[in-house]
């Protein structure tokens, strides 16, 4: 069983490809995010270097760490899976390797011109109009390599995670163009209302049209996996995923519930808020059901851990997230911490546990090695956790006290000092979480390129 | 005027669903259910077995501890938010 290569298996590059970006962008993004905190902490500290003051490097984290991070390591996970689930091969690992290139250009692009100054100023749409047409292009990329996979599968049945990945992408591909206004390329944005509209309408589906179903569709790939369990209900996992296609689409205008937004539009999008219960409820119960009276199981694989913990805090995401939707908790909640902690939940804790639990439980089957080290990824899940659940906590906590201190007319100079142990704790969290994102590219780049310890067992063959 | 563009997303959106449905419906990928719930394990072959440890379960039980009391915060919060902000 132990032989000593270091040579990788010819398929699966794309795969790897994506799992290195991922973990190159994971300690970039939150290397600039930990430089934000302690802007928070200390305003004055980096004096006023151009590219580094929060208005710009605000953008470059969230950019960075969704596009760079969070979506490439779940199109890691979808170049190994989507092949594997419909027993055939990618049908073109240069395109893919092409993909992951353009893919590594675009993002470090966005990052140097967002920190130059140049952007659209639309949150999550800042990228400037040239940058818009790669993003574009890398989509329909894509969606092309993935849809001639499905075309010359060999497995008849479409597995719901594959269902969820395509969605992903041709939603992603037509949301981008139209949440950017792509054709107007000088501002790259329409006036007043009609704009914040259609940017909400872009912005929230970032998350839930982009990494929510490529999330879910590695989720439930990896437990019954991991479980050695078949899913609970397919048919189940199907009414989820038909339900998030209806539910899902329209509900941005919650982030302007304050705005003089048509009340049509703006009760459109609690109901589908509040009616995305419905969707998550499905997953999590499938998934849990999977999971039931295997759970040691799963704590025994480090990748499915990662992908059980994802799912706990998407529990938690999407309780929230319909709660703030409602117009009476907004009063409070609505631009303060509190979002900034949800976001975190959202893209970290749900999403970007479950991309780093897949690249783990996949990176013995693209590589045809084991990890390098199980301890590493272990320390690594418990920093991440501590850290998540501090982002949690006091963001959420210094959230209330905005929210409460704006809403009894307290001015801004009065709550600062209030809020400042709280920027603190922020930071501390913000350290475990970069340390955790240099134990993972450690570890990935060990485990890929200098891991010569052995063969995976029952990992790396041909799909 | 942003409504003709949410109009062409909202059809577009509509009939690419609607042509994935019958494109489904008409290949069957809502018959075979069964076997669907099996296709992530019939790649794993001759995988041995995983070990579990004392050390695991005990994990099994602090997420779940995790699970609750994140669950009864939030509950917290969001009742504190309506009973003072209302």
């Amino acid at each position: 069983m132990a032989t000593t290569t270091n040579a990788l298996p010819q398929i699966h590059r794309t795969a790897r490809g994506f799992c290195i970006t991922s973990a190159v962008w994971f300690v970039i993004g939150t290397l600039v995010g930990l430089t934000t905190a302690i802007e928070f902490i200390a305003p004055d500290l980096l004096g006023n270097i151009s590219w580094l003051v929060l208005g710009r490097i605000r953008p470059v984290h969230t950019n960075i760490v969704i596009f760079g991070f969070v979506t490439a390591g779940l199109l890691s996970v979808s170049f190994y899976m989507v092949p594997s689930l419909l027993r055939t091969e990618l049908y073109s690992e240069k395109l893919g390797m092409i993909t992951v290139l353009l893919w590594n250009i675009a993002v470090a692009a966005a990052g140097i011109t967002l920190a130059m100054g140049y952007t659209q100023g639309r949150e999550y749409a800042e990228l400037i109009w040239p940058l818009d047409l790669v993003v574009v292009l890398l989509f329909g990329l894509i969606c092309f390599n993935l849809f001639m996979t499905v075309k010359q599968r060999k497995e008849p049945l479409l597995y719901v995670s594959v269902w969820y990945v395509l969605a992903a992408v041709i939603l992603s591909a037509i949301t981008y163009c139209i949440g950017n206004v792509i054709w107007v390329p000088g501002s790259g944005a329409l006036a007043g209302m009609p704009d914040a509209i259609i940017l909400w309408f872009y912005g929230h589906n970032v998350l839930g049209l982009l990494l929510t179903p490529l999330a879910v569709a590695v989720a439930y790939y990896v437990i019954p996996s991991a479980s050695r369990t078949p899913l609970y209900s397919h048919t189940l996992s199907l009414v989820g995923f038909w339900s998030l296609l209806v539910m899902y689409s329209h509900i941005g205008t919650h982030h302007l519930l304050q705005t003089p937004a048509p009340t049509w539009l703006k009760v459109v999008s609690i109901v589908g808020s509040i009616g995305m219960i419905i969707p998550v409820m499905v997953v999590l119960i499938n998934l849990w059901y999977t999971a039931k009276g295997k759970l040691g199981q799963i704590q025994a694989d480090v990748g499915a851990k990662f992908v059980l913990a994802g799912s706990v805090i998407y529990l938690f995401t999407c309780i929230q997230g319909p709660a703030h939707s409602l117009p009476v908790v907004q009063r409070i909640t609505h631009f303060s911490n509190w979002v900034v902690a949800h976001a975190h939940m959202g893209v970290l804790g749900f999403a970007g546990f479950i991309a780093l639990g897949g690249m783990y439980y996949i990176l013995p089957k693209i590589t045809g090695k084991p990890i390098f080290s199980k301890s590493l990824a272990e320390l690594q899940y418990w920093l991440v956790l501590i850290g998540m659940s501090g982002f949690m906590i006091g963001l959420t906590m210094s959230g209330l006290i905005q929210g409460h201190g704006w809403r009894s007319g307290e001015t801004v100079y009065r709550l600062l000092p209030q809020l400042h142990h709280y920027n603190i704790f922020r930071g501390a969290m913000g350290v475990l979480i970069v340390s955790s994102a240099l134990i993972f590219l450690y570890n990935i780049i060990r485990t890929i390129f200098f891991n010569p310890g052995g063969q995976a067992s029952g990992v790396g063959k041909e799909s | 005027m942003y409504y003709p563009f949410f109009i062409v997303y909202l059809i577009a959106g509509f009939a690419v669903t609607l042509w994935a449905f019958w494109w489904a419906l008409r290949n069957g990928q809502f018959k075979d259910q069964q076997r669907a719930r099996f296709l992530p394990l019939d790649e794993q072959g001759e995988q041995p077995a995983v070990t579990v440890t004392r050390l695991n379960r005990y994990q099994s039980y602090l997420l779940l501890a995790f699970a609750g009391s994140g669950l009864l915060a939030l509950a917290a919060a969001v009742v504190y938010i309506l009973v003072t902000g209302g």
